[in-house]
Protein backbone atom coordinates (compact mmCIF):
# COMPACT_ATOMS: atom_id res chain seq x y z
CA UNK A 1 0.00 0.00 0.00
CA UNK A 2 2.05 2.85 1.10
CA UNK A 3 5.60 2.77 0.78
CA UNK A 4 8.68 4.17 2.31
CA UNK A 5 12.00 4.33 0.29
CA UNK A 6 15.43 5.88 2.38
CA UNK A 7 13.33 8.69 3.66
CA UNK A 8 15.38 11.36 5.31
CA UNK A 9 14.34 14.74 6.52
CA UNK A 10 16.30 17.60 7.59
CA UNK A 11 15.73 20.79 9.56
CA UNK A 12 18.16 22.78 9.20
CA UNK A 13 22.12 20.53 10.28
CA UNK A 14 19.19 18.68 12.53
CA UNK A 15 18.57 15.08 11.27
CA UNK A 16 15.02 14.31 12.25
CA UNK A 17 14.42 11.24 10.20
CA UNK A 18 17.57 9.22 8.56
CA UNK A 19 17.04 7.26 5.70
CA UNK A 20 14.01 5.20 6.84
CA UNK A 21 12.59 2.37 4.42
CA UNK A 22 9.41 0.88 4.95
CA UNK A 23 6.26 -0.67 3.86
CA UNK A 24 2.73 -0.76 5.26
CA UNK A 25 1.01 -3.62 4.03
CA UNK A 26 -2.46 -3.29 3.10
CA UNK A 27 -5.02 -4.31 5.95
CA UNK A 28 -2.30 -4.44 8.95
CA UNK A 29 -2.43 -2.70 12.07
CA UNK A 30 1.42 -0.97 12.37
CA UNK A 31 2.56 0.46 15.72
CA UNK A 32 5.08 3.03 15.39
CA UNK A 33 6.93 3.60 18.85
CA UNK A 34 9.96 5.26 20.05
CA UNK A 35 10.78 7.65 22.51
CA UNK A 36 10.15 11.45 22.65
CA UNK A 37 12.09 12.92 19.63
CA UNK A 38 12.78 9.75 17.82
CA UNK A 39 11.26 11.07 14.97
CA UNK A 40 7.16 9.40 14.90
CA UNK A 41 5.59 12.72 14.59
CA UNK A 42 7.64 14.11 11.52
CA UNK A 43 7.86 10.30 9.91
CA UNK A 44 3.47 10.82 10.41
CA UNK A 45 3.58 13.94 8.68
CA UNK A 46 5.42 12.41 5.68
CA UNK A 47 3.22 9.43 5.55
CA UNK A 48 0.40 12.31 5.11
CA UNK A 49 2.38 14.90 3.35
CA UNK A 50 2.28 17.51 5.56
CA UNK A 51 5.83 17.45 5.07
CA UNK A 52 8.04 16.77 2.53
CA UNK A 53 10.66 14.60 2.99
CA UNK A 54 14.19 16.03 1.85
CA UNK A 55 15.24 12.71 0.09
CA UNK A 56 13.72 9.43 -0.65
CA UNK A 57 10.36 8.95 -2.29
CA UNK A 58 7.05 7.76 -1.42
CA UNK A 59 4.65 5.59 -3.33
CA UNK A 60 1.27 4.50 -2.90
CA UNK A 61 -0.24 1.39 -4.28
CA UNK A 62 2.87 0.96 -6.52
CA UNK A 63 3.03 4.69 -7.46
CA UNK A 64 5.57 6.79 -7.23
CA UNK A 65 3.62 9.87 -5.17
CA UNK A 66 4.49 13.30 -6.20
CA UNK A 67 3.29 16.88 -4.55
CA UNK A 68 0.31 17.35 -6.83
CA UNK A 69 -0.72 13.54 -6.05
CA UNK A 70 -1.25 13.99 -2.49
CA UNK A 71 -5.00 15.47 -2.88
CA UNK A 72 -5.87 12.26 -4.95
CA UNK A 73 -4.54 10.40 -2.33
CA UNK A 74 -6.11 12.16 0.75
CA UNK A 75 -9.31 11.24 -0.12
CA UNK A 76 -8.74 7.79 0.85
CA UNK A 77 -6.73 8.82 4.05
CA UNK A 78 -8.14 9.90 7.68
CA UNK A 79 -5.87 11.40 10.39
CA UNK A 80 -6.39 11.37 14.18
CA UNK A 81 -4.16 13.97 16.02
CA UNK A 82 -3.35 13.46 19.28
CA UNK A 83 -4.69 16.93 20.54
CA UNK A 84 -7.56 18.30 18.85
CA UNK A 85 -10.22 20.73 20.94
CA UNK A 86 -12.44 21.09 17.86
CA UNK A 87 -14.73 24.60 17.72
CA UNK A 88 -16.71 24.70 21.26
CA UNK A 89 -19.48 26.39 19.52
CA UNK A 90 -20.31 23.84 17.51
CA UNK A 91 -22.29 20.89 18.22
CA UNK A 92 -20.51 17.58 17.49
CA UNK A 93 -22.64 16.97 14.29
CA UNK A 94 -22.15 20.18 12.58
CA UNK A 95 -18.24 19.58 13.50
CA UNK A 96 -18.72 16.34 11.52
CA UNK A 97 -20.54 18.31 8.77
CA UNK A 98 -17.78 20.79 8.87
CA UNK A 99 -15.09 17.98 7.93
CA UNK A 100 -17.12 15.54 5.77
CA UNK A 101 -18.00 18.53 3.37
CA UNK A 102 -14.16 19.76 3.50
CA UNK A 103 -12.78 16.27 2.77
CA UNK A 104 -15.83 15.97 0.14
CA UNK A 105 -17.70 12.32 1.88
CA UNK A 106 -20.93 11.53 2.08
CA UNK A 107 -22.97 13.52 4.68
CA UNK A 108 -25.77 10.80 4.84
CA UNK A 109 -22.90 8.97 6.49
CA UNK A 110 -22.50 11.48 9.30
CA UNK A 111 -25.11 10.08 11.35
CA UNK A 112 -23.63 6.46 11.01
CA UNK A 113 -20.14 7.39 11.44
CA UNK A 114 -21.76 9.41 14.98
CA UNK A 115 -23.25 5.87 15.73
CA UNK A 116 -20.18 4.05 15.41
CA UNK A 117 -18.08 5.90 17.99
CA UNK A 118 -21.11 6.30 20.22
CA UNK A 119 -21.98 9.83 20.05
CA UNK A 120 -24.89 9.46 18.66
CA UNK A 121 -27.04 10.72 21.85
CA UNK A 122 -24.43 13.67 22.31
CA UNK A 123 -24.44 14.87 18.39
CA UNK A 124 -26.62 17.92 19.34
CA UNK A 125 -24.42 18.96 22.16
CA UNK A 126 -21.61 22.10 21.99
CA UNK A 127 -18.43 20.35 21.47
CA UNK A 128 -17.50 22.47 24.85
CA UNK A 129 -19.20 20.62 26.55
CA UNK A 130 -17.64 17.01 25.68
CA UNK A 131 -15.35 15.34 27.95
CA UNK A 132 -11.95 14.39 26.71
CA UNK A 133 -13.25 10.96 25.46
CA UNK A 134 -15.94 12.45 23.78
CA UNK A 135 -13.42 14.53 22.00
CA UNK A 136 -11.44 11.84 21.14
CA UNK A 137 -14.17 9.66 19.59
CA UNK A 138 -15.12 12.94 18.01
CA UNK A 139 -11.37 13.03 16.35
CA UNK A 140 -11.63 9.67 15.67
CA UNK A 141 -15.05 10.23 13.24
CA UNK A 142 -13.69 13.31 11.38
CA UNK A 143 -11.23 10.66 10.97
CA UNK A 144 -13.38 8.40 9.54
CA UNK A 145 -15.87 10.79 7.81
CA UNK A 146 -14.47 10.27 4.12
CA UNK A 147 -14.41 6.20 5.13
CA UNK A 148 -10.63 6.03 4.29
CA UNK A 149 -8.81 2.92 3.80
CA UNK A 150 -6.20 3.86 5.77
CA UNK A 151 -6.13 5.39 8.90
CA UNK A 152 -3.02 7.36 10.84
CA UNK A 153 -3.64 7.84 14.60
CA UNK A 154 -1.40 9.96 16.83
CA UNK A 155 -1.22 9.13 20.22
CA UNK A 156 -4.67 8.29 19.85
CA UNK A 157 -5.48 7.50 24.05
CA UNK A 158 -3.40 10.72 25.29
CA UNK A 159 -5.26 11.74 28.16
CA UNK A 160 -7.75 9.07 28.80
CA UNK A 161 -8.55 7.10 31.66
CA UNK A 162 -8.09 3.48 31.50
CA UNK A 163 -12.35 3.16 30.75
CA UNK A 164 -11.95 5.70 27.93
CA UNK A 165 -9.08 4.20 26.51
CA UNK A 166 -10.87 0.97 26.47
CA UNK A 167 -14.09 2.29 24.91
CA UNK A 168 -11.90 3.88 22.05
CA UNK A 169 -9.89 0.93 20.75
CA UNK A 170 -13.47 -1.44 21.47
CA UNK A 171 -14.70 1.52 18.63
CA UNK A 172 -11.49 0.99 15.94
CA UNK A 173 -11.69 -2.76 16.46
CA UNK A 174 -15.71 -2.69 15.57
CA UNK A 175 -14.91 -0.21 12.92
CA UNK A 176 -11.79 -3.04 11.23
CA UNK A 177 -14.43 -5.20 11.68
CA UNK A 178 -16.61 -4.09 9.08
CA UNK A 179 -13.47 -2.47 7.22
CA UNK A 180 -10.21 -3.92 6.93
CA UNK A 181 -8.41 -0.43 7.43
CA UNK A 182 -5.04 -0.33 7.12
CA UNK A 183 -4.06 1.51 10.51
CA UNK A 184 -0.90 3.42 11.64
CA UNK A 185 -1.05 3.59 15.39
CA UNK A 186 1.38 6.10 17.05
CA UNK A 187 1.77 5.62 20.87
CA UNK A 188 4.72 5.46 23.97
CA UNK A 189 1.85 3.32 26.12
CA UNK A 190 3.55 0.35 24.81
CA UNK A 191 1.28 -2.35 26.86
CA UNK A 192 -1.77 -0.80 25.55
CA UNK A 193 -1.34 -0.94 21.85
CA UNK A 194 0.62 -4.78 22.42
CA UNK A 195 -2.06 -6.59 21.68
CA UNK A 196 -3.70 -5.01 18.68
CA UNK A 197 -0.71 -4.10 16.31
CA UNK A 198 0.06 -6.91 13.61
CA UNK A 199 3.76 -5.18 13.19
CA UNK A 200 5.67 -2.65 15.31
CA UNK A 201 8.37 -0.19 13.74
CA UNK A 202 10.60 1.26 16.08
CA UNK A 203 12.83 4.77 16.08
CA UNK A 204 15.29 6.24 17.59
CA UNK A 205 16.85 9.22 17.09
CA UNK A 206 14.58 9.52 13.82
CA UNK A 207 16.44 6.19 12.71
CA UNK A 208 13.83 3.13 12.16
CA UNK A 209 15.86 0.31 14.63
CA UNK A 210 13.77 -2.61 13.72
CA UNK A 211 9.97 -3.59 11.79
CA UNK A 212 8.45 -6.93 12.55
CA UNK A 213 5.91 -8.57 14.07
CA UNK A 214 6.09 -8.89 18.03
CA UNK A 215 7.45 -12.35 17.58
CA UNK A 216 9.85 -11.54 14.92
CA UNK A 217 11.51 -8.76 16.98
CA UNK A 218 11.05 -11.07 19.85
CA UNK A 219 12.97 -13.89 18.04
CA UNK A 220 15.66 -11.53 16.72
CA UNK A 221 16.65 -10.53 20.01
CA UNK A 222 16.63 -13.02 21.72
CA UNK A 223 15.05 -11.96 24.98
CA UNK A 224 14.62 -14.54 28.04
CA UNK A 225 11.53 -15.47 29.44
CA UNK A 226 10.69 -14.18 33.06
CA UNK A 227 10.02 -17.06 35.36
CA UNK A 228 8.52 -16.33 38.94
CA UNK A 229 7.54 -18.94 40.91
CA UNK A 230 5.52 -18.80 44.41
CA UNK A 231 7.42 -20.49 47.19
CA UNK A 232 6.13 -21.67 50.82
CA UNK A 233 9.13 -20.51 52.20
CA UNK A 234 13.09 -19.85 50.89
CA UNK A 235 14.17 -22.53 48.85
CA UNK A 236 18.16 -22.53 48.14
CA UNK A 237 18.41 -25.87 46.29
CA UNK A 238 15.83 -24.49 43.88
CA UNK A 239 17.84 -21.43 43.15
CA UNK A 240 20.68 -23.66 42.58
CA UNK A 241 18.86 -25.27 39.62
CA UNK A 242 17.60 -22.69 38.07
CA UNK A 243 21.70 -21.16 38.43
CA UNK A 244 22.62 -24.65 36.56
CA UNK A 245 19.89 -24.16 34.02
CA UNK A 246 21.68 -20.85 33.14
CA UNK A 247 19.00 -18.60 34.45
CA UNK A 248 20.02 -15.04 35.59
CA UNK A 249 18.43 -12.35 37.46
CA UNK A 250 18.04 -14.52 40.28
CA UNK A 251 15.93 -12.90 43.18
CA UNK A 252 12.81 -12.95 45.77
CA UNK A 253 9.77 -10.64 44.73
CA UNK A 254 6.71 -10.73 47.30
CA UNK A 255 7.48 -14.49 48.36
CA UNK A 256 8.01 -15.41 44.52
CA UNK A 257 12.03 -16.59 43.40
CA UNK A 258 11.82 -14.86 39.87
CA UNK A 259 14.65 -15.15 37.12
CA UNK A 260 15.31 -14.85 33.51
CA UNK A 261 16.07 -17.57 31.36
CA UNK A 262 16.45 -18.54 27.76
CA UNK A 263 13.67 -20.36 25.62
CA UNK A 264 15.12 -22.93 25.66
CA UNK A 265 15.75 -23.78 28.77
CA UNK A 266 12.52 -23.52 29.66
CA UNK A 267 10.99 -27.26 29.86
CA UNK A 268 14.69 -28.08 31.81
CA UNK A 269 13.69 -25.28 34.45
CA UNK A 270 9.95 -26.18 34.49
CA UNK A 271 10.59 -30.15 35.27
CA UNK A 272 13.42 -28.69 37.64
CA UNK A 273 11.02 -26.86 39.72
CA UNK A 274 8.08 -29.46 39.51
CA UNK A 275 10.75 -31.84 40.98
CA UNK A 276 10.46 -29.59 44.21
CA UNK A 277 6.37 -29.27 44.21
CA UNK A 278 6.23 -29.75 47.94
CA UNK A 279 7.33 -26.31 48.48
CA UNK A 280 6.12 -24.80 45.19
CA UNK A 281 2.59 -23.37 45.60
CA UNK A 282 2.47 -21.50 42.11
CA UNK A 283 3.99 -21.26 38.78
CA UNK A 284 4.20 -18.11 35.79
CA UNK A 285 6.19 -18.10 33.04
CA UNK A 286 5.95 -14.58 31.11
CA UNK A 287 7.26 -13.90 27.72
CA UNK A 288 8.66 -10.59 27.14
CA UNK A 289 6.28 -7.73 26.52
CA UNK A 290 6.55 -4.92 23.82
CA UNK A 291 8.26 -2.84 26.47
CA UNK A 292 11.25 -5.12 26.90
CA UNK A 293 11.43 -5.80 23.31
CA UNK A 294 11.46 -1.75 22.87
CA UNK A 295 14.17 -1.63 25.33
CA UNK A 296 15.97 -4.57 24.25
CA UNK A 297 15.98 -2.71 20.88
CA UNK A 298 17.32 0.37 22.63
CA UNK B 1 -10.51 30.28 -9.22
CA UNK B 2 -13.28 27.63 -9.29
CA UNK B 3 -15.18 27.65 -5.28
CA UNK B 4 -15.50 24.60 -4.58
CA UNK B 5 -17.30 22.91 -2.10
CA UNK B 6 -14.81 22.56 0.75
CA UNK B 7 -13.84 26.47 0.45
CA UNK B 8 -18.05 27.08 0.70
CA UNK B 9 -17.67 24.74 3.25
CA UNK B 10 -15.21 26.90 5.17
CA UNK B 11 -16.54 30.39 3.99
CA UNK B 12 -19.66 29.38 5.31
CA UNK B 13 -18.58 27.48 8.47
CA UNK B 14 -16.29 31.34 9.55
CA UNK B 15 -19.36 33.42 8.36
CA UNK B 16 -21.73 31.18 10.76
CA UNK B 17 -19.16 31.79 13.56
CA UNK B 18 -19.79 35.84 12.84
CA UNK B 19 -23.44 35.77 12.56
CA UNK B 20 -24.11 33.51 16.20
CA UNK B 21 -21.60 35.63 18.06
CA UNK B 22 -23.77 38.27 16.94
CA UNK B 23 -20.21 39.72 16.15
CA UNK B 24 -22.53 41.42 12.72
CA UNK B 25 -24.80 42.88 14.46
CA UNK B 26 -22.70 44.26 16.95
CA UNK B 27 -20.41 45.45 14.49
CA UNK B 28 -23.22 46.71 11.79
CA UNK B 29 -25.07 48.69 15.35
CA UNK B 30 -21.75 50.29 15.94
CA UNK B 31 -20.99 51.65 12.24
CA UNK B 32 -25.00 52.49 12.36
CA UNK B 33 -24.77 54.78 15.84
CA UNK B 34 -21.27 56.26 15.00
CA UNK B 35 -21.91 57.22 12.00
CA UNK B 36 -25.73 59.26 12.80
CA UNK B 37 -23.64 60.26 15.59
CA UNK B 38 -20.54 61.87 13.49
CA UNK B 39 -22.90 63.13 10.66
CA UNK B 40 -25.21 64.98 13.09
CA UNK B 41 -22.34 66.34 15.25
CA UNK B 42 -19.44 66.99 12.72
CA UNK B 43 -20.14 70.55 12.23
CA UNK B 44 -20.30 71.25 16.06
CA UNK B 45 -16.60 72.77 16.22
CA UNK B 46 -18.23 75.26 13.81
CA UNK B 47 -21.27 75.88 16.13
CA UNK B 48 -23.81 74.04 14.41
CA UNK B 49 -25.82 70.71 15.19
CA UNK B 50 -27.61 68.70 12.84
CA UNK B 51 -27.31 66.89 9.50
CA UNK B 52 -25.27 68.81 6.68
CA UNK B 53 -25.04 68.19 3.25
CA UNK B 54 -23.88 64.83 1.86
CA UNK B 55 -20.39 65.73 1.12
CA UNK B 56 -19.74 66.90 4.26
CA UNK B 57 -20.44 64.69 5.93
CA UNK B 58 -19.20 61.64 3.40
CA UNK B 59 -15.94 63.75 4.52
CA UNK B 60 -16.65 63.14 7.94
CA UNK B 61 -17.45 59.50 8.10
CA UNK B 62 -14.44 58.37 5.95
CA UNK B 63 -12.66 60.17 9.05
CA UNK B 64 -14.49 57.93 10.90
CA UNK B 65 -13.88 54.74 8.71
CA UNK B 66 -10.78 55.26 8.40
CA UNK B 67 -9.73 54.47 11.94
CA UNK B 68 -12.21 51.80 12.33
CA UNK B 69 -12.27 49.45 9.82
CA UNK B 70 -8.67 48.85 9.46
CA UNK B 71 -8.45 47.61 12.65
CA UNK B 72 -11.85 45.93 13.28
CA UNK B 73 -10.27 43.86 9.67
CA UNK B 74 -6.75 43.48 11.24
CA UNK B 75 -8.45 41.84 14.54
CA UNK B 76 -11.06 39.79 12.61
CA UNK B 77 -8.36 38.05 10.36
CA UNK B 78 -5.19 38.44 12.72
CA UNK B 79 -5.33 35.31 14.95
CA UNK B 80 -7.38 33.01 12.48
CA UNK B 81 -4.22 30.41 11.77
CA UNK B 82 -3.12 30.43 15.55
CA UNK B 83 -6.59 29.21 16.20
CA UNK B 84 -6.66 27.03 13.93
CA UNK B 85 -3.22 25.88 15.08
CA UNK B 86 -3.84 26.04 18.82
CA UNK B 87 -7.01 24.05 18.48
CA UNK B 88 -5.25 21.30 16.39
CA UNK B 89 -8.01 21.73 13.72
CA UNK B 90 -5.44 23.01 11.33
CA UNK B 91 -3.70 19.49 11.07
CA UNK B 92 -6.92 17.86 10.04
CA UNK B 93 -7.03 20.44 7.48
CA UNK B 94 -3.79 20.07 6.20
CA UNK B 95 -4.60 16.47 6.20
CA UNK B 96 -7.38 16.69 4.17
CA UNK B 97 -7.71 16.53 0.17
CA UNK B 98 -8.16 20.55 -0.30
CA UNK B 99 -5.36 22.97 -1.37
CA UNK B 100 -4.01 25.63 0.52
CA UNK B 101 -5.40 28.35 -1.57
CA UNK B 102 -9.01 26.67 -0.95
CA UNK B 103 -7.89 26.70 2.99
CA UNK B 104 -7.19 30.30 2.81
CA UNK B 105 -9.55 31.78 0.46
CA UNK B 106 -12.52 29.73 1.98
CA UNK B 107 -11.77 31.21 5.75
CA UNK B 108 -11.03 34.89 3.53
CA UNK B 109 -14.83 34.40 1.86
CA UNK B 110 -16.26 33.51 5.33
CA UNK B 111 -14.72 37.17 6.87
CA UNK B 112 -14.82 39.06 3.93
CA UNK B 113 -18.95 38.25 3.84
CA UNK B 114 -18.74 38.86 7.42
CA UNK B 115 -17.38 41.66 7.67
CA UNK B 116 -19.03 43.63 4.11
CA UNK B 117 -22.75 42.43 5.71
CA UNK B 118 -21.72 44.51 9.00
CA UNK B 119 -20.19 47.50 7.23
CA UNK B 120 -22.82 47.98 4.46
CA UNK B 121 -25.62 47.15 6.71
CA UNK B 122 -24.38 49.95 9.11
CA UNK B 123 -23.52 52.21 6.99
CA UNK B 124 -26.87 51.60 5.08
CA UNK B 125 -28.94 52.04 8.08
CA UNK B 126 -27.43 55.52 8.67
CA UNK B 127 -27.33 56.25 4.88
CA UNK B 128 -30.95 55.43 4.78
CA UNK B 129 -31.44 58.21 7.66
CA UNK B 130 -29.33 60.55 5.72
CA UNK B 131 -30.96 60.19 2.36
CA UNK B 132 -34.19 60.81 4.28
CA UNK B 133 -33.05 64.01 6.04
CA UNK B 134 -30.65 65.62 2.81
CA UNK B 135 -32.73 64.09 0.11
CA UNK B 136 -31.78 61.29 -2.11
CA UNK B 137 -29.61 63.90 -4.96
CA UNK B 138 -26.68 61.85 -3.47
CA UNK B 139 -27.27 58.58 -3.18
CA UNK B 140 -24.41 57.84 -5.85
CA UNK B 141 -21.73 58.95 -3.85
CA UNK B 142 -23.18 57.25 -0.52
CA UNK B 143 -23.23 54.11 -2.25
CA UNK B 144 -19.53 54.53 -3.53
CA UNK B 145 -18.41 55.73 0.02
CA UNK B 146 -19.74 52.43 1.19
CA UNK B 147 -17.94 50.49 -1.77
CA UNK B 148 -15.08 51.91 -0.81
CA UNK B 149 -15.46 51.08 2.68
CA UNK B 150 -16.22 47.35 2.19
CA UNK B 151 -12.77 47.72 -0.09
CA UNK B 152 -10.96 48.70 2.68
CA UNK B 153 -12.15 46.38 4.98
CA UNK B 154 -11.16 43.73 2.68
CA UNK B 155 -7.58 45.26 1.93
CA UNK B 156 -6.67 45.23 5.90
CA UNK B 157 -8.46 41.72 6.52
CA UNK B 158 -6.11 40.24 3.69
CA UNK B 159 -3.41 41.78 5.40
CA UNK B 160 -4.60 40.51 8.61
CA UNK B 161 -4.17 36.81 7.01
CA UNK B 162 -0.39 37.66 6.23
CA UNK B 163 0.24 38.66 9.52
CA UNK B 164 -1.48 35.42 11.25
CA UNK B 165 0.57 33.64 8.94
CA UNK B 166 3.70 35.32 10.02
CA UNK B 167 3.68 35.01 14.03
CA UNK B 168 2.86 31.89 15.34
CA UNK B 169 2.22 33.98 18.82
CA UNK B 170 -1.16 35.16 19.64
CA UNK B 171 0.50 38.43 21.46
CA UNK B 172 2.86 39.09 18.59
CA UNK B 173 -0.18 38.86 16.67
CA UNK B 174 -2.25 41.77 18.21
CA UNK B 175 1.08 44.00 19.19
CA UNK B 176 1.95 43.69 15.03
CA UNK B 177 -1.65 44.70 14.15
CA UNK B 178 -1.67 47.65 16.60
CA UNK B 179 1.45 48.76 14.68
CA UNK B 180 -0.15 48.20 11.80
CA UNK B 181 -3.22 50.44 12.38
CA UNK B 182 -1.44 53.08 13.77
CA UNK B 183 1.08 52.74 11.06
CA UNK B 184 -1.33 53.27 7.95
CA UNK B 185 -4.08 55.28 10.07
CA UNK B 186 -2.12 57.63 11.56
CA UNK B 187 1.85 57.84 11.19
CA UNK B 188 2.30 57.13 7.46
CA UNK B 189 0.51 60.45 6.81
CA UNK B 190 2.17 62.26 9.47
CA UNK B 191 5.46 61.02 7.14
CA UNK B 192 4.15 62.37 4.28
CA UNK B 193 2.86 65.78 5.50
CA UNK B 194 6.79 65.80 7.23
CA UNK B 195 8.03 64.88 3.91
CA UNK B 196 6.02 67.89 2.05
CA UNK B 197 7.76 70.09 4.85
CA UNK B 198 10.96 69.59 4.83
CA UNK B 199 10.90 69.72 0.53
CA UNK B 200 8.68 72.84 1.16
CA UNK B 201 6.43 71.20 -1.57
CA UNK B 202 9.26 70.38 -4.22
CA UNK B 203 8.37 66.45 -3.90
CA UNK B 204 6.49 65.92 -7.79
CA UNK B 205 2.86 65.11 -8.05
CA UNK B 206 4.06 61.51 -9.33
CA UNK B 207 5.94 60.60 -6.38
CA UNK B 208 3.11 62.07 -3.70
CA UNK B 209 0.61 60.45 -6.13
CA UNK B 210 2.92 56.47 -6.02
CA UNK B 211 3.17 57.23 -2.37
CA UNK B 212 -0.33 57.55 -1.59
CA UNK B 213 -1.62 54.37 -3.53
CA UNK B 214 1.16 52.57 -0.62
CA UNK B 215 -0.84 53.53 1.85
CA UNK B 216 -4.90 51.73 1.46
CA UNK B 217 -6.28 54.34 3.97
CA UNK B 218 -4.68 57.45 1.55
CA UNK B 219 -6.23 55.45 -1.51
CA UNK B 220 -9.72 55.09 0.17
CA UNK B 221 -9.29 58.77 1.08
CA UNK B 222 -8.84 59.68 -2.09
CA UNK B 223 -11.54 57.93 -3.46
CA UNK B 224 -14.28 59.29 -1.28
CA UNK B 225 -13.13 62.84 -2.49
CA UNK B 226 -13.02 61.98 -5.86
CA UNK B 227 -16.40 60.80 -5.81
CA UNK B 228 -17.74 64.09 -4.06
CA UNK B 229 -15.44 66.19 -6.11
CA UNK B 230 -13.61 68.16 -3.37
CA UNK B 231 -10.71 66.67 -3.39
CA UNK B 232 -8.17 69.42 -2.72
CA UNK B 233 -10.27 71.00 0.13
CA UNK B 234 -10.61 67.91 2.21
CA UNK B 235 -6.69 66.33 1.42
CA UNK B 236 -5.30 69.53 3.21
CA UNK B 237 -2.90 69.50 0.72
CA UNK B 238 -3.55 72.15 -1.61
CA UNK B 239 0.45 72.60 -3.09
CA UNK B 240 -0.27 69.17 -4.25
CA UNK B 241 -1.80 68.07 -7.27
CA UNK B 242 -2.69 64.54 -8.34
CA UNK B 243 -1.93 63.84 -11.86
CA UNK B 244 -4.92 62.65 -14.23
CA UNK B 245 -4.55 59.05 -14.06
CA UNK B 246 -5.26 59.11 -10.27
CA UNK B 247 -8.65 58.14 -11.44
CA UNK B 248 -11.76 56.29 -9.08
CA UNK B 249 -10.86 53.01 -12.00
CA UNK B 250 -6.88 53.48 -11.35
CA UNK B 251 -7.52 53.76 -7.62
CA UNK B 252 -10.26 50.26 -7.52
CA UNK B 253 -7.63 48.44 -9.60
CA UNK B 254 -4.33 49.60 -7.47
CA UNK B 255 -6.97 48.31 -4.29
CA UNK B 256 -7.89 45.06 -5.46
CA UNK B 257 -4.40 44.79 -6.00
CA UNK B 258 -4.25 45.46 -2.09
CA UNK B 259 -6.78 42.75 -1.09
CA UNK B 260 -5.01 40.12 -3.83
CA UNK B 261 -0.90 40.73 -3.31
CA UNK B 262 -1.14 40.13 0.75
CA UNK B 263 -3.60 36.99 0.15
CA UNK B 264 -0.91 35.63 -2.71
CA UNK B 265 2.35 36.32 -0.08
CA UNK B 266 0.12 34.56 2.24
CA UNK B 267 -0.41 31.33 0.02
CA UNK B 268 3.24 31.29 -0.27
CA UNK B 269 4.21 31.90 3.04
CA UNK B 270 1.85 29.04 4.54
CA UNK B 271 3.16 26.67 2.35
CA UNK B 272 6.82 27.17 3.58
CA UNK B 273 5.57 27.65 6.75
CA UNK B 274 3.59 24.63 6.98
CA UNK B 275 4.59 22.55 4.35
CA UNK B 276 7.76 22.31 4.60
Amino acid sequence: MLELKEISKNFGDVKAIDSISLKINEGEILGLVGPNGSGKSTLLKIMLGITRPSAGKLSFNGKELTPKDWKEIRKKMGYMPERVNFYDNLTGKETLELFTKVKGGDLGGVPVILKKVGLDNASHRRVGGYSKGMRQRLNLAQALCNDPDFLVLDEPTSGLDPVGTKEFYNILSNVRARKKLTVILSSHILAEIEDKINRVAVLKAGALKAVGSFEELYSDLNLPLKISVALKGKDEALERILKEAGASDIGYEEGCLTASLQKEEKLRVLSAVMGRNGNVVDISIREPNLEEVFFGIH
Amino acid sequence: MVFTNAMRAIALKELSDKLKSKWVLVIASGFAAFTIVIAYFGGATSGVAGFRSMDATIASLTSLVTYFIPILALTLGGGIIADERDKGTLEIFLSSPISISEFIMGKFFGLAIALAISTLVGLGISGAILLIQLGFSAVGSYVIFMLNSVILGLIFLSVSFLVSILFNERARVIAFTVFLWLFFAVLYDLGLVGLLIVTKGAVGSDIFSTLLTLNPVDIYRVLNFLSIGELKVFLGLASVELPEYMRTSVLWGVSLLWVALPLIVSYHLFKKRYLA
